[in-house]
């Protein structure tokens, strides 16, 4: 599990290409925040995302003036959008986490130059999901009912329905990522506060990076808070998507009933992460000139992070396909077929080649370090991804047990915007984030150089 | 080089091996003979108790298989030390093949409602759901044709992996780590639906009208955690004398706690996560599985299983010291690998039974399979350096400890 001894004897790409120094790392990171012109296209794409972000709270009011109506769900389908968009953004929210905590644990130092933005991804990809359940309710403004308060109404949450587990999972996720993406920040905060011209700039990182003076005690807070925090936050990478599939499995529905749900929602959430962190890092690499940080030996390792998780997706289909025919039950059979044959078939041959076929060009070594090919397979996943999702929620609930409650799902343009909003949201606050903060962690890149390896 | 001077015999295990080989071998033919006596008294419970072992034993060996080929893909010196350890545990498997033909010639009806003439089933549901499921999946034959092909598929996993480890052996130094990784990476998916389908197969179908889509994943967890932990059994026998005295670093014997942590939490989630579907679920073909298991005095078996197999030995493995020291870890290792025993005996025994009973066959069978699986074990482990002399990451175990 050693990476250094790895490194020695492998032919694979370095986790920093050679030549650089604490000094160089500093500069090179900090410029694009401090000294770096804001470009014309930065504006133009900050722009046209701020104004789909518009579009979502149009969306959004118009929903509170005239109510869910104006979706497209109906009842038998009662889950249309909003929770295939908030399984989606969940999933995409879980890649940060598992970059930061669990790589960290498992000492693998190739995570350093990816895990910042990837923790901010995560944040944006979570606040993007939270707006769904909430706007689904109907009466968003009552939200707080979720909470076990003590009421003069009597009214308590019902603790049996995973419902009420989202709340807590998602809510103590967000905070724990923000918390641990907010103190991995701290001494870079401190750097761009010694480095800044700008007054205001020094003031405000100054008062965000909270009297940090890099004294040796304070490395080893930091270091043991750190290490506590991703104790802390490995559990939740587990434990927020497999809540996700209580909200499934737990019913009787056909095609949500099923005990792989947790595992299977689990690797399906960090196989659509790696896929997001993808297709920012490639993109991001190239306008700031960031391979010699993010090298192909980064774009590597996520392909295999892909590659495997996909493959935990493909055994969960395989295995949920058998299952239904080996059991006999006539309903799971009936799912599978409305699956392959029913009105929303196109679909699901769509997720089989967007999830398992078309990702298996991984295998070759070649296209995992070609970033447009990796780029490419990453938007499949996404999309095969969100079908996964689509296929659960809405063609499970299509046609269940009897078919005079058999209906259709058609998503109206509210429905659309909503959802394009959100991303329109994410990528406007990526925009925001690689401009005002260093989305390379610079100090944990100092520690890949050759000049921090101490000897014992 | 600087393995280059270091000579193969003095990487051979210790001779202590070989004792513990033949009284393993004494043990296991004494218990045979035992085994094999009651098999003529009493059939049926012996076949109970021989699927038993039959999985607890195989667990060892495919979960060793498992482990071996994650280290070929990860790579690190924690697999390296115990790499011919596990090597040797998956090299029983012709052994476990050899083992299953008497479940094939003579304990299938005895075992398994569905190969027992339909006409004698009483329960009208359960007939209508068997007429059609031997027709197509659960028939004798087709039972018989899988297993060909799982062990099929996990000798010739066995076979390379220890042919061009092997090569290793003899100078020159040689870099397999690229052909090794070939073979791990699609290994393991292979393993992966095999070990499914064989659980499906061999122990879900003693209840035909029960599924569970998690339990291959299950029946997995289980496999590499035995593995792991009959790992430290081992290392902690030969860490007493050369040349695995040198070679044990706790850095090392860290890493393999770290694992049986891994796994005893992935066990406990995937266990839990099926409890609570079925039980919320609720639904009749389900539920009746867990109505067996938590009735009668089974009941207490689980809940047993909860609190050590689970809750006592996450807290213990949560110690940094206590993973670290291999003497003290080996009693936890052995804890769990009973423990391992119990789970299975916990999925198979209440199908047959509708209180909690323990048959003599439950006892004097798993000896006598381990004893002769062991005296196996051991004349592997024997059989070739502890080490590949030759492999390049074989320098890094031989280096002496930093600490």
């Amino acid at each position: 599990m050693d990476e250094r001894s790895e490194q020695a004897g492998g032919k694979q790409a370095p986790v920093i290409e050679p030549g650089y120094t604490f000094g160089s790392v500093t500069d090179k990171i900090s410029a694009i925040v401090l000294t770096r012109p804001t470009s014309t296209s930065w504006f133009i794409g900050f722009g046209a995302f701020f104004l789909v972000t518009m579009m979502l709270l149009y969306a959004i009011g118009y929903l509170l003036v005239r109510g869910t109506g104006i979706w497209g769900i109906n009842i038998p389908i009662g889950w249309g959008f909003a929770i295939v968009n908030f399984v989606w953004w969940i999933g995409i929210g879980h890649a940060g986490t598992l970059i930061s905590a669990i790589l960290l644990l498992l000492r693998q130092s190739w995570r350093n130059s990816i895990n910042r933005f990837a923790e901010a991804m995560t944040l944006f990809a979570v606040a993007s999901a939270g707006i769904f359940p909430l706007i689904h309710m109907g009466r968003p403004w009552l939200a707080y009912w979720m909470f076990p308060y003590p009421s003069t109404m009597g009214i308590w949450p019902q603790f049996r329905s995973p419902l009420v587990w989202d709340v807590f999972a998602v809510s103590t996720y967000f905070t724990v990522s923000l918390l641990f993406w907010f103190i991995g920040l701290i001494p870079d905060l401190a750097t761009l506060r010694d480095r800044s011209e700008n007054r205001w700039a020094r003031i405000i990182y100054g008062i965000l990076a909270m009297g940090w003076r890099g004294s040796a005690r304070h490395w080893f807070r930091y270091e043991t808070a750190y290490l506590l925090l991703a104790g802390l936050a490995t559990p939740l990478v587990l434990s927020v998507h497999t809540v996700v599939s209580f909200d499934f499995a737990v019913g009787i529905v056909p095609g949500w009933h099923t005990t792989i749900f947790p595992p299977y929602f689990v690797a399906g959430a960090i196989y659509s992460g790696f896929a997001m962190v993808l297709m920012l890092a490639i993109p991001i690499r190239k306008i700031y000139a960031l391979e010699d940080f993010i090298t192909e030996r980064h774009l590597e390792n996520s392909a295999k992070v892909m590659l495997a998780t996909g493959l935990i997706v493909a055994y969960g289909y395989i295995i949920e396909g058998f299952m239904g025919w080996y059991s006999g039950n006539r309903y799971d059979a009936f799912t599978l077929w409305n699956r392959l044959h029913g009105p929303y078939a196109f679909f699901y041959y769509m997720l089989i080649a967007c999830n398992i076929v078309i990702p298996q060009v991984l295998w070759i070594r070649k296209l995992r370090t070609k970033p447009v090919a990796l780029f490419a397979v990453s938007g499949v996943i996404l999309v095969g991804m969100w079908l996964e999702r689509f296929i659960i929620v809405v063609v499970s609930l299509q046609r269940d047990f009897l078919n005079s409650s058999w209906g259709m799902y058609y998503p109206t343009r509210w429905d659309w915007m909503t959802y394009v909003g959100t991303i329109g949201m994410f990528l406007a606050a990526m925009f925001l984030f690689v401009r005002i903060l260093p989305m390379i962690s610079i100090f944990e890149m100092r520690t890949l150089l050759p000049e921090a390896e101490v000897k014992e | 080089m600087s393995t280059a001077h270091m000579r193969n015999p003095d990487l051979m295990a210790p001779l202590v091996v070989k004792t513990i080989g033949q009284r393993s071998l004494v043990v296991g033919v004494i218990f045979s003979v035992i085994a094999v006596a009651g098999a003529f008294a009493q059939p049926a419970v012996f076949f109970r108790g021989y699927l038993l072992s039959f999985m607890a034993w195989l667990g060892v060996a495919l979960g060793s298989m498992a482990v071996l080929m994650l280290r070929h893909m990860t790579g690190g010196g924690w697999g390296m030390v115990i790499r011919r350890i596990m090597g040797a545990a998956m090299r029983t498997l012709p052994f476990m093949a050899l083992l299953f033909v008497p479940i094939c010639l003579f304990g299938l009806p005895k075992l398994y409602v569905w190969a027992r003439p339909l006409e004698s089933i009483t329960d009208k549901h359960l007939r209508e759901h068997l007429q059609e499921i031997t027709r197509s999946y659960l028939s004798v034959n087709g039972f018989i044709l899988r297993a060909v092909i799982y062990f099929a598929i996990w000798n010739a996993l066995s076979f390379f992996l220890t042919k061009w480890s092997r090569e290793q052996d003899q100078p020159p130094a040689r870099d397999h780590s690229a052909r090794f990784r070939a073979l791990a990476g699609p290994g393991l998916i292979l393993y992966g639906f095999t070990i499914s389908f064989a659980a499906i197969d061999w122990v879900m179908s003693l209840d035909p009208s029960w599924i569970s889509t998690i339990y291959g994943l299950l029946v997995l967890a289980g496999q590499v955690l035995s593995a792991i932990c009959f790992a430290v059994v081992v290392e902690r026998i030969l860490v007493r004398y050369k040349p695995m005295s040198e070679m044990l670093k706790p850095d090392y014997v860290h890493d393999h706690g770290k694992l049986m942590l891994t796994f005893v939490m992935v066990w406990a989630y995937f266990e839990f996560s099926q409890w609570l579907i079925i039980w919320a679920g609720n639904l009749p073909e389900e539920i009746t599985w867990y109505m067996r298991r938590l009735n009668g005095g089974w009941g207490y078996i689980g809940l047993f299983l909860v609190v050590f197999h689970f809750a006592v030995p996450f807290v213990m493995l949560l110690s940094r010291p206590f993973k670290r020291d291999v003497t003290r870890l080996v009693w936890l290792a052995i804890w769990l690998m009973v423990m391992r025993y119990l789970d299975i005996f916990w999925n198979i025994e209440p199908n047959f039974s509708n209180t909690l009973t323990v048959t003599w066959a439950d006892v004097v069978v798993p000896v006598a399979m381990g004893g002769l699986w062991l005296a196996y074990f051991f004349r592997n482990l024997g059989s070739m350096p502890l080490l590949p002399a030759y492999d390049l990451d074989a320098k890094e175990v031989l280096e002496p400890a930093h600490e």
